[in-house]
């Protein structure tokens, strides 16, 4: 089940605390955390720091944020063989990939797509959603973050 | 000379005993505020505890076995709740069960292994992310001379050691840039109650093959675990320091 789509004024609602969250993980100006900004190729995160954002967002807003559950969630109930291959994503799997992550371009999404590079698609929004969903299923409940 | 432990959060595990004590006594004698995690001996734990308070100490003890994933992060969250951040980690808990690779039993194999470097695991995941936010931090892994020595019946604590080695080197490099420091001391034969069974079936003999003549005492251990939390050691990461009389080099 794909979870049920978050509205903006959900993400608004805490992006100005996500966004100073991630200014302070990745060491930069607050201005420079835009909405859309890619993390990765656009704000300079590497991959540890993401394990330092998801950390201080769980801090910051109490929710928990298991690891690996943006792929998780974006999965659904397709079986693990129809979503990736050898590492790379399937044409059904980029689908699934694009329609979660709807906050990004669609020419960002593209094949081949290894698994290891999905990161590179995410934003503040997407952590934003992440935290929308975990206030939504309030503390406790892990499994709706 | 300060060695600027004063202050700091440390947790140490398998501290009721051995090496992990006189970790956790140095350390709280230098004005440290440690957390030591123990698995059963909760007598021995308990007088640490005591004896640390009477000389007006911060010591503090968790009983939580390290193969325990969630009860390591509830331990670590739990002194992270209390002092607001986890300054050095010590991975000391330790398990040998020596045997001829045909009779160990796949109990001495999981155990060994699941304790040894599971239990790095464990305790290492739960921290880190608590280092990373502050950009600091040390960890420092108990390895052991068996971790690159050769040595009859201790495949299995062998295995463990020589991971726990490479584990440090390779966290050495992912944990650099975020200004953690990551190293091991590798412990010859010491004077502890683990390694007895090892020293009277070794008996004197084994003592020829250390270049210094003597086994070593928990102490040892102890200060070069002290200087690679301290300050002195700020510019020091990957490296496994032998504490052992050159016993290796035999």
């Amino acid at each position: 089940m794909m979870p049920v789509d978050i509205t903006k004024d959900e993400i608004l609602a805490v992006y100005p605390k996500v966004a100073q969250t991630m200014a302070d993980a990745l060491g930069c100006d607050v201005e420079e955390v835009a909405l859309n900004a890619p993390l990765i190729d656009g704000l300079g995160a590497e991959s540890i720091d993401f394990l330092d954002i998801v950390f201080r967002l769980e801090r910051a807003f109490k929710v928990k944020i298991p690891r690996g559950k943006i792929v998780e969630d974006a999965r659904g109930d397709l079986p693990e063989a129809a979503f990736e291959e050898k590492g790379y994503l399937t044409e059904v799997g980029l689908q699934r990939l694009r329609e979660y992550l709807s906050e990004v371009p669609a020419d960002r999404f593209h094949l081949p797509m290894r698994m290891a590079d999905i990161p590179r698609l995410f934003t503040p929004e997407t952590f934003c959603k992440i935290v929308a969903r975990g206030l939504r299923a309030g503390p406790g409940d892990p499994s709706r973050a | 000379m300060d060695s600027g432990l004063a202050g700091k959060v440390v947790i140490v595990t398998g501290g009721s005993r051995g090496i992990g004590r006189a970790i956790v006594e140095m350390f709280s004698a230098e004005g440290a505020d440690v957390t030591f995690l123990f698995r059963e001996n909760t007598a021995a734990a308990a007088e640490v505890v005591a004896a640390g308070r009477a000389a007006g100490r911060q010591i503090t003890a968790e009983q939580v076995d390290v193969r325990d994933p969630e009860g390591c992060a509830a331990a670590v969250e739990r002194v992270a709740e209390r002092c607001g951040h986890i300054d050095v980690l010590v991975n000391n808990a330790g398990l040998v069960r020596d045997n001829l690779l045909g009779l160990l039993e796949d109990d001495d194999v999981r155990a060994v292994l699941d304790t040894n470097i599971g239990g790095v695991f464990n305790l290492t995941r739960a921290v880190v992310p608590h280092m990373i936010a502050r950009r600091a931090g040390k960890i420092i892994n108990v390895s052991s001379v068996a971790g690159e020595k050769g040595g009859r019946g201790q495949t299995n604590y062998a295995a463990s050691k020589g991971a726990v080695n490479a584990f440090t080197r390779a966290l050495a490099v992912e944990l650099a840039p975020r200004g953690i420091t990551v190293n091991a001391v590798a412990p010859g034969v010491i004077e502890t109650d683990m390694s007895q069974a090892v020293r009277d079936r070794a008996g004197e003999e084994v003592k020829s093959r250390i270049l210094l003549r003597r086994f070593g005492a928990p102490i040892d251990v102890a200060y070069a675990i002290w200087f690679l939390a301290s300050r002195y050691a700020d510019y020091i990461t990957g490296e496994v320091l032998h504490v052992d009389g050159g016993f290796k080099m035999e």
